[in-house]
């Protein structure tokens, strides 16, 4: 079993900028070999490493099949500021990938809903491309993304080429009045509110802030949707990626082994308790 | 294989130990019985330890017995997941980042005199860093070729209440040797085919019923006297009925988060990476640096520790109180299938403000 306590080494093949405080990097990793048995699982994540500086989990914005591995990343602390300022062809460690990822398996039967606020859209983009590279319209797809003002929607010049699978609903918290915006505005509770959906049948995978995941979850159980077929990916403080540094505590589960996807009704009794 | 042997007589399997295994085991240091390298007569034989919440006491006693002190602050912990261990060095220059995992090369560790709770924290610690789905190599790499010479508890200590959770004071598994001291002999029990290697051709006695109906008493005379206890038939749902309780807002009040019951107890093991770069780690050509990375003990109790770049998952000093507990009396269970309290008593003993874990259990079991 490779030590995943040690990185490798990865070059920045290009980025794009998404928003003004976030980008898109893809990466590649330098040994080929190590490159040829990299394999990942929509909804892990990766320890991206800046020497001297230090680590910071980030999920995995690519699907498999998508030819580079990409990772979008905001300015936040220390490692994503200095990630920030490197430029095609830098050099950074990555360790990984970690983590559960999304429980792709159980959507074969039933439709889809994508629920994402945010930067939480990132570890969800990597279903999305998956579905979208296999045009699997048997079952319905839906698509729910909200951000703070249009200026801040990440991935905004691909909602169009996701439509051809999917409903694609997007909604900010606040329109920005010097841009035209002509979707919706409000939370995106709001906006479930106004997407119809098969209670029994649908599966929901759902990411982003914790305040909107609660709510979310509120909500599609105040509209009778089993616990079992909700999934959410929560965020911690990851430093070691394995469980074996015990930062990442949420109640009995580590996050970043046993999740960072969790069946609600596996963590239903902690969802709510303050400081958990 | 079971023998009977003269005291002195273990003098010589440490002598045969030596050559291939580095001996850690009792020593006094700065009045208290600590673990480090040593040799037969560090063992501070005869002492014995008053221990009370708070209070740690080392008396040079009359007990005739070499192993009639109890455990002290430290365990095995200290060399098996080290303060500081040393995960990988890195360089980094303008053609990019090398990076070499460090390994040790040293002797492995025999662990001579330790106790029953401490192996089952030990059997924790195995599931923790090498277990179905985890090789940490920093971690394999100490724990290879371990010897373990343990040692059955014929006195409890003042805070031990192994005796409830089943940890202890018998050694059942988990060992090369295990000794139980009767009178003037040593009766050695071997678990493995190093244990039996070891003891081969020793000068030795023979073992009558007799001795071992003493040994089996004496162990369980220890088990009887322990003055603590935990309840475990309500484990862990009691914590989790209770997680909103207000009796973790009560303890708030006493709590330094000074974390001494963290770095004490032999199941914590959270720990935080980080780099080190030294001043003479930067290159002198290019802009390059290099550097080691480190793995050092950390704490649920530091307030940073579930902080992410936005905030802080536990700002309060009673969510991460009940963070600890939850964690020994509830979580492992559901992690690793095992107790994370082995009923040592260290943390009762080394809290500064002398908090109890099972008066704490039991608040929580009875206020409503």
């Amino acid at each position: 079993m490779h030590d995943k306590s040690i990185p490798f080494e990865a070059k920045i093949k290009w980025i794009k900028k998404e928003t003004r405080d976030t980008a898109t990097y893809a990466l590649q990793i330098t040994d080929k070999f190590v490159q040829k048995k990299y394999k990942f699982k929509p909804g892990q994540f990766n320890m991206l490493y800046v020497p001297a500086i230090g680590e910071a989990p980030i999920s995995i914005s690519s699907a498999s099949s998508d030819h580079d591995l990409m990772h979008t990343i905001r300015i936040a602390g220390d490692v994503t500021t200095h990630i920030s300022s490197l430029s095609t062809g830098s050099a950074i460690g990555i360790r990984g990938p970690f983590g559960n990822g999304w429980p792709l398996s159980e959507i074969k039967e039933r439709d889809l809903m994508i629920i994402g606020g945010g930067l939480g859209i990132a570890p969800l983009r990597s279903v999305i491309r998956e579905i979208v590279k296999t045009k699997d319209i048997k079952r319905r797809n839906v698509l729910l993304y909200g951000a703070k003002t249009p200026k801040d929607i990440i991935f905004r010049d691909e909602y169009p080429r996701y439509s051809s699978v999917f409903e694609v609903h997007l909604t900010v918290d606040k329109a920005d009045p010097e841009e035209y915006w002509h979707g919706d505005v409000g939370l995106i509770t709001g906006l479930l509110n106004k997407v119809s959906f098969n209670p029994i049948n649908t599966m929901f995978f759902i990411c982003g802030p914790e305040v909107m995941m609660q709510n979310t979850v509120k909500m599609l159980t105040l509209k009778n949707v089993p616990a079992e077929r909700i999934f959410i990916s929560i965020e911690r403080n990851m430093n070691c990626g394995m469980g074996i540094c015990g930062h990442c505590f949420f109640g009995p589960k580590f996050v970043c082994k046993n999740g960072p996807v969790f069946r609600f009704s596996e963590i239903a009794g902690f969802l709510w308790i303050k400081e958990i | 294989m079971i023998i009977k042997i003269q005291k002195y007589n273990l003098s010589h399997i440490f002598d045969r130990l030596k050559s291939s295994h580095k001996l850690i085991g009792p020593k006094i240091e700065n009045n208290a019985i600590i673990l480090s390298e040593i040799e037969f007569h560090d063992i501070p034989a005869g002492y014995r330890d008053q221990q009370s919440p708070g209070c740690y006491k080392l008396k040079q006693g009359e007990n005739a017995e070499v192993f009639s002190f109890s455990p002290g602050p430290d365990s095995f912990k200290r060399f098996l997941h080290p303060p500081f261990a040393e995960i990988f060095r890195f360089e980094k220059s303008k053609k990019g980042i090398t990076i070499s995992p460090s390994n040790s090369d040293e002797k492995p560790f025999a662990f001579i005199g330790i106790r029953a709770c401490d192996i089952s924290a030990m059997k924790l610690y195995d599931r923790v860093f090498s277990g179905e789905h985890i090789r940490d190599k920093t971690y394999e790499s100490l724990r290879k070729n371990c010897f373990i010479m343990a040692v059955n508890c014929i006195y409890p200590g003042d805070n031990c209440f192994c005796q409830s959770i089943g940890t202890g004071p018998e050694v059942k598994d988990y060992f090369d040797i295990v000794i139980t001291e009767i009178r003037d002999s040593f009766i050695l029990e071997t678990g493995t085919v190093a244990g039996e290697r070891l003891l081969t051709g020793l000068q030795q006695d023979r073992v009558n019923d007799n001795d071992m109906k003493e040994r089996n008493e004496s162990i369980q005379r220890c088990g009887k006297a322990m003055k603590k206890a935990i309840k475990f038939d309500e484990l862990p749902w009691l914590i989790y009925r209770n997680l909103e309780h207000p009796r973790w807002a009560e303890i708030e009040k006493r709590d330094l988060e000074c974390g001494n019951c963290t770095q004490v107890c032999p199941t914590c093991f959270c720990n935080s990476s980080y780099d080190l770069v030294s001043l003479s780690g930067v290159l002198k050509k290019s802009e390059g640096l290099s550097g080691v990375r480190i793995r050092a003990w950390d704490s649920c109790f530091s307030k940073n520790f579930a902080r992410v770049h936005g905030g802080n998952f536990r700002p309060s000093r009673k969510a991460r109180y009940r963070q600890w507990m939850s964690h020994k009396l509830a979580y492992t269970f559901e992690q690793f299938g095992l107790p994370g309290c082995v009923g040592c008593g260290r943390c009762i003993t080394w809290c500064p403000v002398g908090i109890d874990i099972t008066h704490e259990l039991e608040a929580l079991r009875n206020a409503r």
